[in-house]
């Protein structure tokens, strides 16, 4: 602790992660996750995970592949029942509910496969994010419905997708997919996301774009959590990094302490 | 020459209607129905009952035909659209086979094998509707009106999550939606306005029976709505019409022999169903040949 | 005594309906395609078994030669012209099921036009009853029919658990990913599940048309019990769909024993039904996540 006082009297710290300056020890926790486990017919995909989440700052999970990353994620947001554990959500226990609940209780996420709709135009995409209501219309008439509009096309300038509004999904390039899946995120009135791999694969401009875009959403207020393989990513984005391996938990703390550590290193670069 | 295209009209409005209706749950939903047969029987025998015992008046036949079809459609929906949409394919081919079962040995209900004679003419507001050209122009209205109807729906917030539901199910749950309730909901839907086809087509032919409500019309109806082109208002009404016309259509080629033309026709519309899937899945209609599913 | 009977009818039939139900099952587990056209395979087999007999005049071991290579053929060209196009355009559940459809209208139609629509079956003296004890009857082909899915189930069994292209069969359908890394093509195996898939209703299409008799709409009736037998069964699961073919057999059987035959084909569904709502993943199916 007192370390890292002396650092930050000495130099200026840099400005990797989201922006947030301090201890991320001290953030609140938003989203806990205590002794998770999921057992799929004899092979234990997540072995008793318990891990924090805290409010205004970007988490990165890491692990190789085939570590219970997205599985995690899928429990939390009730994709997949879990063995054994919970996890809470803002002090109320979200275990095992309907995903669509989790959803509008502010859990957000995309997908590794990004599952967009593929038949539907970008504005459509966005527009049902802001839609969860089953009835048959929305309430609030033309005049809530001309802000939903409005939202629609803030969010599209900051994406650069405004020329896109009307085309199909499908008919996206590459990049775009990635910015409309973050998008539709945007477009929800959720305090956690949670990000699979979304980064994945875009060129340098399209990623520093990606990386600013998530940093003013947190300074909003919103708790990210990211799987990423990238390194650079990771060493760029994370306020703090969780370390998975084959279902465990290996390390969760500051970038500079986990980064450093040889051991992880060696698992996550596949030497056993 | 008028009485048979007036009669073929009719007819088409009719199956325009349940192509329609399906293409609702089919085109935008994601949701295969095998059983939409079974609710336009069931329109069909309702509107009778309630014509013959209670009143041939259009507004009290065609509501409580609406009601029984949407109530059994909840039989089908409750259990099967909380599972994988295999199931519900499976679950609906079953409704259909009971469901033919059933009206053809509920006989007092529908009259079993023989079905139901002397359906007295419809009336609206106490005015019979017997004419022809009346009863054109009333299936007109009534499809116009269930035109108006889905159309709107589709460009709804409703529609949105129809169509989310259909391109990622797990994307639209994790959008909040709670999508038992909105696929259950169009199912209801559906069913209820395909009933109205039902009760359309039992007064406008004063006799129903099995035959028009089995299985054999469910493929119909299927082939309209993806031949005519799936999630397309267009799509559903070519291709009943076209499927009507087929019939009268083939008794031209004169080198095809007559007693196969059954056969025939249904090997085309199976070779249509096959060669568009490949080529262009979207059907007839579609805006880009890869089909908007 | 009529107990007995139907109980032994049941398990012929049923007998029949776990092989093409396996069928099924195999194809849609590994390849993930919905064959609804597999009737129509089932319908193939039997009416070429019957011509080669009777049109051709051939003897009975070239008529099964001549009836599983068409199963096999049907089954592996409708893979490679249908299925194999549809899934590099876009392949989604709804296109290939459309399209399977379609076919089996189109094979249906045919067999009725080329073959006529009637009931049709082959003479032979293996289907003449013999009261075993009274009030029983037992026809050779009863017994026969019951041991030769014993025995396919067997070779199948072995096939599946002890070749290579076997587990590659049981490996496509838990993780088609891990297949390509093993060196075998995801491709060949569909081929191969196809092939095999269709090869299993052979002895079924062959005792139907010795026994009960065929008509063009028997591949239509044979799908759905096999789909209600893979559902109740468990999907991925081919021992409940043998399982599950069989007690449906039974099932009908038993049922025309009491409400009459009009209701057989319901109970059939009433079955599926229940499992539908109470028990989706069936007997032993794997959790049905979205």
């Amino acid at each position: 602790m007192s370390v890292q006082l002396n650092t930050a009297l000495e130099t200026p710290k840099p400005v990797p992660g989201s922006g947030f300056t301090g201890s991320t020890d001290d953030q609140k926790v938003l989203l806990e996750i205590s002794h998770l486990s999921k057992n799929f017919g004899g092979l234990q995909a997540i072995s008793d995970v318990s891990l924090n989440l805290r409010a205004g700052i970007i988490t990165t999970l890491v692990g190789p592949n085939g570590a219970g990353k997205t599985t995690l994620f899928n429990m939390i947001t009730g994709h997949i029942p879990p063995t054994e554990g919970n996890v809470r959500w803002q002090g109320e226990s979200v275990i095992a509910k309907a995903p669509w609940k989790i959803a509008r209780a502010g859990i957000a996420r995309t997908f590794q496969d990004l599952r967009l709709f593929t038949h539907m135009t970008v504005e459509e995409n966005i527009l049902t994010m802001m839609e969860p209501g089953s009835w048959l219309w929305q309430p609030g008439g033309k005049s809530r419905k001309a802000k939903r509009l409005d939202k629609v096309s803030r969010i599209l300038e900051r994406t650069g997708l405004t020329d896109k509004r009307h085309t199909r999904a499908l008919d996206l390039a590459y990049a775009e997919r990635k910015f409309l899946s973050l998008a539709r995120i945007m477009a929800t009135d959720s305090r956690l996301w949670l990000l699979d791999e979304p980064a994945s694969g875009l060129d340098p401009n399209s990623y520093n774009l990606f990386l600013q875009l998530l940093r003013e959403e947190v300074k909003e207020g919103i708790t990210v959590c990211i799987i990423e393989h990238n390194l650079d990513i990771v060493v760029n984005i994370s306020d703090r990094i969780a370390f998975l391996d084959q279902g465990k938990l290996l390390a969760d703390g500051e970038p500079q302490t986990i980064l450093n550590d040889p051991a992880l290193a060696a698992i996550y670069f596949g030497e056993r | 020459m008028t009485a048979y295209i007036l009669n073929l009209l009719v007819l088409i409005s009719v199956y325009a209607i349940l192509s329609t209706t399906l293409n609702f749950i089919i085109g935008y939903a994601g949701i295969f129905s095998l059983a939409h047969a079974v609710f336009f029987g069931i329109g069909g025998y309702t509107a009778a009952l309630v014509a013959m015992h209670v009143t041939p008046e259009f507004f009290v036949a065609v509501p409580v035909a609406m009601a029984a079809a949407a109530v059994t459609s909840l039989l089908l929906a409750l259990p099967a659209l909380r599972v994988r949409g295999e199931y519900f394919v499976a679950a609906s081919l079953g409704l259909q086979v009971l469901a033919v079962t059933l009206f053809s040995e509920w006989k007092s209900f529908t009259g079993g094998l023989g079905g139901v004679i002397g359906i007295p003419a419809v009336e609206m507001f106490g005015y019979p509707v017997y004419k022809p050209w009346q009863f054109l122009l009333m299936s007109l209205i009534c499809l116009t009106i269930i035109i108006v109807i889905i159309r709107t729906l589709v460009h709804t917030s409703f529609g949105r999550s129809l169509k989310a539901i259909r391109d990622s199910e797990s994307a639209a749950l994790a959008s909040g939606k709670n999508i038992t309730v909105i696929k259950t909901l169009s199912v209801v839907l559906s069913s209820a306005l395909a009933a109205v086809a039902g009760a359309l087509y039992a007064f406008y032919m004063s006799f129903i029976n099995v035959e028009s409500f089995m299985l054999d019309t469910s493929v119909l109806v299927m082939a309209m709505v993806i031949i005519g082109g799936t999630a397309t208002i267009l799509g559903p009404l070519l291709g009943a019409a076209l499927l009507m016309l087929m019939p009268s259509a083939l008794t031209y080629l004169t080198f095809l022999p007559q007693t196969e033309i059954g056969s025939i026709q249904q090997i085309v519309y199976g070779m249509a169903m096959v060669l568009l899937m490949i080529f262009r899945p979207g059907g007839i209609v579609s805006s880009h040949p890869g089909g908007s599913k | 005594m009529l107990f007995l009977q139907l109980l032994a009818n049941g398990l012929q039939v049923g007998a029949i309906y776990a092989l093409t139900a396996a069928g099924f099952s195999l194809i849609f587990g590994s390849t993930k395609i919905f064959h609804f056209a597999h009737g129509a395979t089932f319908a193939i087999a039997a009416y070429l078994f019957h011509f080669a007999l009777t049109g051709l005049g051939l003897h009975w071991t070239f008529a099964v030669a001549v009836s599983a290579t068409s199963a096999v053929v049907f089954g592996v060209l409708l893979d490679r012209f249908m299925y194999a196009p549809i899934q590099r355009h876009e392949g989604s559940f709804f296109t290939v099921f459309v399209a399977s459809f379609g076919i089996g209208i189109v094979v249906q139609n045919l067999l009725g036009s080329v073959f006529g629509r009637g009931f049709m079956s082959v003479p032979t003296p293996l289907s003449n009853s013999v009261e075993v004890i009274p009030g029983l009857y037992l026809s050779p082909l009863n017994g026969l029919a019951i041991l030769c899915a014993i025995a396919c189930f067997a070779a199948l069994h072995f096939f599946l658990t002890r070749t290579f292209t076997g587990k590659g069969l049981r490996a496509l359908s838990e993780n088609p990913e891990l297949v390509r890394t093993f060196g075998l093509s995801p491709r060949r195996l569909s081929t191969y599940a196809f092939a095999l898939g269709s090869l299993l209703v052979v002895p079924g299409a062959i005792f139907t048309a010795a026994g009960t008799g065929i008509n063009p709409a028997v591949g239509h009736h044979v799908m759905l019990i096999s789909l209600a037998a893979t559902i109740v069964g468990g999907i991925g699961s081919l021992r409940g769909a043998a399982c599950a073919g069989l007690l449906i057999g039974v099932a009908e059987n038993l049922a025309m024993w009491k409400l009459g035959t009009q209701w057989s084909e319901a109970i059939t569904f009433a079955i599926l039904f229940f499992f539908i709502i109470f028990k989706p993943s069936g007997f032993f199916g794997r959790a049905t996540v979205s």
